[in-house]
């Protein structure tokens, strides 16, 4: 079957980041040098060769960008400058976008000022919201930063904060099964019975917290910030969604959410500067080009942790209005950044990545055990 | 018979001959033939001191005749023949045995090769008895060069024999000058005008006072002989004029393949597939669109039209490649949002800079399909809603993938193919085709411009696909050739030639259907035909067709050959 290419991807991709794909003349370099690359994804090459060619479909039925961990190994071998890593960087941005149904993702990625617009509505839309609920529905009086008068009370927020994370877990959750569907359900993937499915259902959490993956590439210094980070981030998202109380019930804070925020709050702190400056100074391979939507992530994360820093230092140093001021600064900044972020940009890799080796470990599976692409006739039994 | 006094000398080659021929013992036994006064046997005959050897030995012992046992005559006869003239014999007085490429380098048993060798050496010394003293002679050298065809070569090479102060006839069939290079707007890899190069040389050679330009004329026919050629041209008034010229250049160039003997692409039947030349054109005129006037949004270029073809031609026509590179380019930078497919089976951008603009291309965002030799793209016209004007299915070869292109413009890169009138051409002025038509040349790395037929040499694109600076550079040695026999002032003649002995001569005319040179003339009154020394290449066949056995092949008569028969038996 005869797949009708799109000439015109290539100047959509360019706007995701794939600068410089057209470059590539196919030598296959990249592919050799990366520790990544089997003979059944042999990536980069495969994924920027669809790229060049226009063929939309098979680019977004391919699991490859996602097997990618971006050690810059095959940057560095191209004789073309084509850059492989950060076209399959761009590539991941695309497919972020095509996995999402909103077509948000698309917009966010393709325009740095709807990018930027929409940062700033949101920001502004939850400091309203925050002022108006406090000042109507809440304690009322800004000087109050906890206790039972307080200005946001926790169980408050914390309802909030369930709705918020809810609502993104399905908007994800949907993305999720769009991935599936355009790289498990398409004419050259294998049927996987449901049997295989649960087989491999570890491959899940084994790498979403091990990143092990990202740990085999050359390069170990980007799996330990980034091992960091999210350690990081999920110890403060539980602190946040499940010790909320604890964190605001008065002068007195228990030890562990003193310990664990402490602890959480240096490595969200020092992961973002660190990339951050790794980024302007471009010192490792994958820092050499920035899209916009990595400096708005950085941005974003950065100003957070920040703010919710400062916000605890005023709360222990009894400044209950400025704890309350910053508080509400720092919500700005928390809900731009989950909201775009966690369904539609940079934070759905946390999904994503993991899927995409699940999926290909069931394609091998499927494989191994005979099975026939959908787009191909059955194989006849051999008799017995 | 009984004064001759001949010299053998058999070459060890290092060992190239000695370890498997006993040389010691073919000296010895060339030694006992009666007449031979020497017979030594030596490391290196061709070294030095091998050669001041024969050339004392001549001195010193009164050496009539000599003949040298070692590799073939091709290698090292015009050695021996110039030691032996030094010493002041006459230099035809030199008989080789080939006892290396004819017997050590393709025997193993010592024995066999040893006796073949005295074969070899004792049919040599039959031969050289019979060999008589010839001398080569001078003829005139005629200074003007008759230039055919117009094109960038014939324009380069007639201004530059012009300018070093020589008459030029330029004859050009069609009513201007520039040839297939006056067809393109830009030229590949550094996006010059070919107006440009063009209109300073054809200005000039319309203003060169040596420079006779004849346009809307043709070669009929070519008389005469290397320096003292009488082309007849018909002008453009019609009237047969005669010339003379030292000297003919053969520029003729190439014509385009005919796109439409390719079913599968359409063209003929599909208005917006063109060929090479006809992008060319509307680039010239800054109108780059579709029959009906539209602006192309993707246009696809197929490559190897023709070219590297099991059906058509085998060759690559070289220059398409880059070409279509520049098309790409220039598509781009006419319609910045089209967008641009190379569909081609392998890229071939050897020119200078030409890797660099490959990547230029690339750079432009310009996408690359590769498609097998055998496996050619498809184009149909496509259905309304398809977006496009064509879809072009190719079966991708880095990907394995059947891709469907959209189209709006395909522009095919037809190969480039010898004019239909070479044949004709090669009959007038004596020079021959290859299997593909274009004209061979004296020897493909060493001898590249000259022909088989002393005089007459050839240029540019009408030997081989040719890019520009390639026919420029032919055009210009092809001039060095010629200028170097005109500061020589004479061309020398060959000692060894065919020759018609006039009362034995019968005027049936045999010789001159066989000679491959056309270097016989019949001579009408006296009813025999006469051999020009000057074009006679002694092949022989002439000799060897004639029923009256009245042609004489100098330094291959009848007696040297049977004598040479008689000794090898």
């Amino acid at each position: 079957m005869a797949v009708r290419a799109n000439p015109d991807l290539i100047e959509e991709l360019d706007h995701f980041g794939a600068h410089d794909a057209m470059k590539c003349y196919q030598c296959g370099n990249c592919t050799a040098a990366c520790s990544h690359a089997e003979d059944a994804s042999t990536y980069p090459r495969r994924s920027i060769h669809y790229l060049q060619m226009g063929l939309e479909k098979p680019l977004r039925s391919t699991l490859d960008p996602w097997l990618c961990y971006y050690c810059g190994k095959c940057s560095e071998q191209c004789p073309r400058g084509a850059e492989p890593g950060e076209t399959m960087m761009g590539i991941r941005r695309w497919l972020t976008a095509e996995y999402d149904f909103t077509g948000i993702a698309r917009r966010l990625y393709k325009s740095w000022t709807a990018e930027l617009a929409a940062v700033l509505a949101l920001a502004l839309l939850t400091g309203i919201g925050f002022l108006a609920f406090g000042f109507l529905r809440g304690g009322g009086n800004l000087a109050v930063y906890d206790g039972p008068g307080a200005f946001l009370p926790a169980h408050s927020v914390h309802i909030f904060d369930w709705t918020m994370g809810i609502t993104l877990a399905i908007l994800l959750n949907y993305n999720c099964v769009r991935m599936w569907q355009f790289t498990m359900r398409n004419e050259n993937a294998l049927p996987v019975r449901p049997g295989l499915y649960l087989r491999h259902l570890l491959l899940l959490p084994e790498h979403f917290f091990t990143q092990k993956r990202l740990r085999a590439c050359e390069n170990k210094t980007p799996w330990v910030t980034h091992m960091v980070l999210m350690f990081s981030y999920l110890t403060m998202l539980a602190l946040i969604m499940l010790f909320l109380k604890d964190m605001q019930s008065g002068p007195q804070v228990n030890w562990y959410v003193h310990f664990f925020g402490y602890l959480s709050a240096i490595g969200l702190v020092t992961t973002s500067i660190l990339a951050i400056r790794g980024r302007i100074k471009k010192t490792e391979p994958y820092q050499q080009h920035s899209h916009e939507s990595d400096w708005m992530f950085l941005g974003l994360l950065l100003f957070v942790s920040v703010t919710g820093v400062v916000q605890h230092v005023a709360h222990r140093m009894g400044m209950p209005t400025t704890a309350n001021v910053v508080y509400v600064i720092h919500m700005m900044g928390v809900v731009p950044m989950l909201v775009l972020e966690v369904p539609f940009s940079k934070w759905s890799h946390l999904a994503y990545r993991p899927l995409a080796i699940y999926f290909s470990a069931l394609q091998q599976a499927a494989r191994a055990e005979g099975a026939v692409p959908f787009g191909e006739p059955a194989k006849p039994r051999p008799a017995a | 018979m009984a004064e001759e006094r001949i010299g053998v000398y058999v070459c060890n080659c290092g060992t190239n001959i000695s370890k498997v021929v006993d040389v010691e013992a073919v000296a010895a036994s060339a030694q006992a033939i009666p007449g031979v006064a020497i017979g030594r046997a030596y490391k290196y005959m061709c070294s030095n001191p091998g050669q001041e050897m024969i050339v004392q030995d001549i001195q010193e012992h009164g050496l009539t005749r000599v003949v040298v046992a070692s590799c073939s005559p091709r290698m090292h006869e015009a050695t021996f023949r110039g030691a032996i003239k030094r010493a002041g014999l006459n230099p035809y007085m030199l008989e080789m045995a080939n006892i290396r490429e004819q017997c050590s380098w393709i025997h193993s048993d010592v024995v066999a090769a040893t006796e073949k060798a005295k074969a070899l050496v004792h049919a040599a010394v039959q031969r050289v008895k019979f060999d008589e003293p010839l001398e080569s002679r001078t003829a005139p050298m005629c200074a003007s060069t008759l230039v055919i065809g117009g094109g960038v070569t014939g324009l380069t090479a007639a201004l530059e024999l012009a300018d070093a102060g020589q008459q030029v006839f330029l004859v050009e069939k069609q009513d201007h000058l520039g040839g297939n290079v006056a067809r393109l707007d830009l030229t590949a890899p550094h996006l010059d005008s070919a107006q440009d190069i063009l209109q300073s040389w054809i200005s000039r050679v319309e203003r060169h006072p040596n420079i006779r330009l004849f346009l809307n004329s043709e070669l009929t026919a070519l008389k005469g002989f290397n320096g003292n050629f009488k082309p007849t041209l018909r002008t453009e008034d019609g009237e047969p004029l005669e010339l003379d010229a030292g000297s003919v250049l053969v520029c003729t160039g190439y014509k385009e393949f005919d796109a439409s003997r390719i079913e599968q692409y359409g063209y003929g039947r599909l208005p917006d597939v063109i060929t090479s030349f006809e992008l060319e054109a509307m680039l010239r005129q800054g109108k780059l669109e579709t029959k009906s006037g539209k602006q192309p949004r993707y246009v696809s270029i197929i490559h190897c039209v023709g070219s590297r073809s099991q059906e058509f031609h085998r060759y690559c026509s070289r220059v398409c490649c880059a070409t279509a590179l520049k098309y790409a380019l220039e598509v781009k930078s006419a319609l910045p949002g089209a967008r641009v497919a190379n569909l081609y089976t392998d890229m071939e951008a050897f020119g200078k800079g030409c890797e660099d603009f490959y990547r230029q291309c690339a750079e432009a965002k310009t996408s690359f399909m590769m498609y097998a030799k055998d496996q050619l793209p498809t184009i149909r016209a496509a259905a309304p809603g398809d977006g496009c004007g064509m879809l072009i299915t190719i079966k991708e070869q880095l990907s394995g993938q059947e891709i469907e292109m959209p189209a709006d413009l395909v522009v095919l890169m037809v190969s480039m193919e010898p004019r239909e009138d070479a044949g004709d051409m090669a009959r007038l002025v004596n020079i021959s085709c290859d299997k593909d038509g274009w004209f061979i040349e004296s020897h493909p790395k060493l001898d590249p411009v000259a022909t088989t037929t002393d005089g007459v040499y050839i240029a540019g694109a009408c030997q081989f696909p040719r890019d520009i600076p390639e026919s420029v550079t032919q055009g210009r040695a092809a001039v060095a050739r010629i200028l170097a026999k005109v500061a020589q002032g004479q061309i020398t003649v060959d000692a060894m030639y065919s020759e018609v002995q006039d009362k034995l001569c019968a005027g049936c005319q045999t010789c001159f259907s066989v000679c491959p040179y056309g270097a016989i003339e019949y001579n009408a009154e006296k009813h025999i035909s006469h051999i020009i020394s000057a074009v006679c290449k002694a092949c022989g066949c002439c000799a060897v067709a004639c029923p009256a056995g009245a042609i004489k092949v100098r330094h291959y008569t009848d007696e040297e050959i049977y004598a040479q028969i008689e000794g090898v038996l």
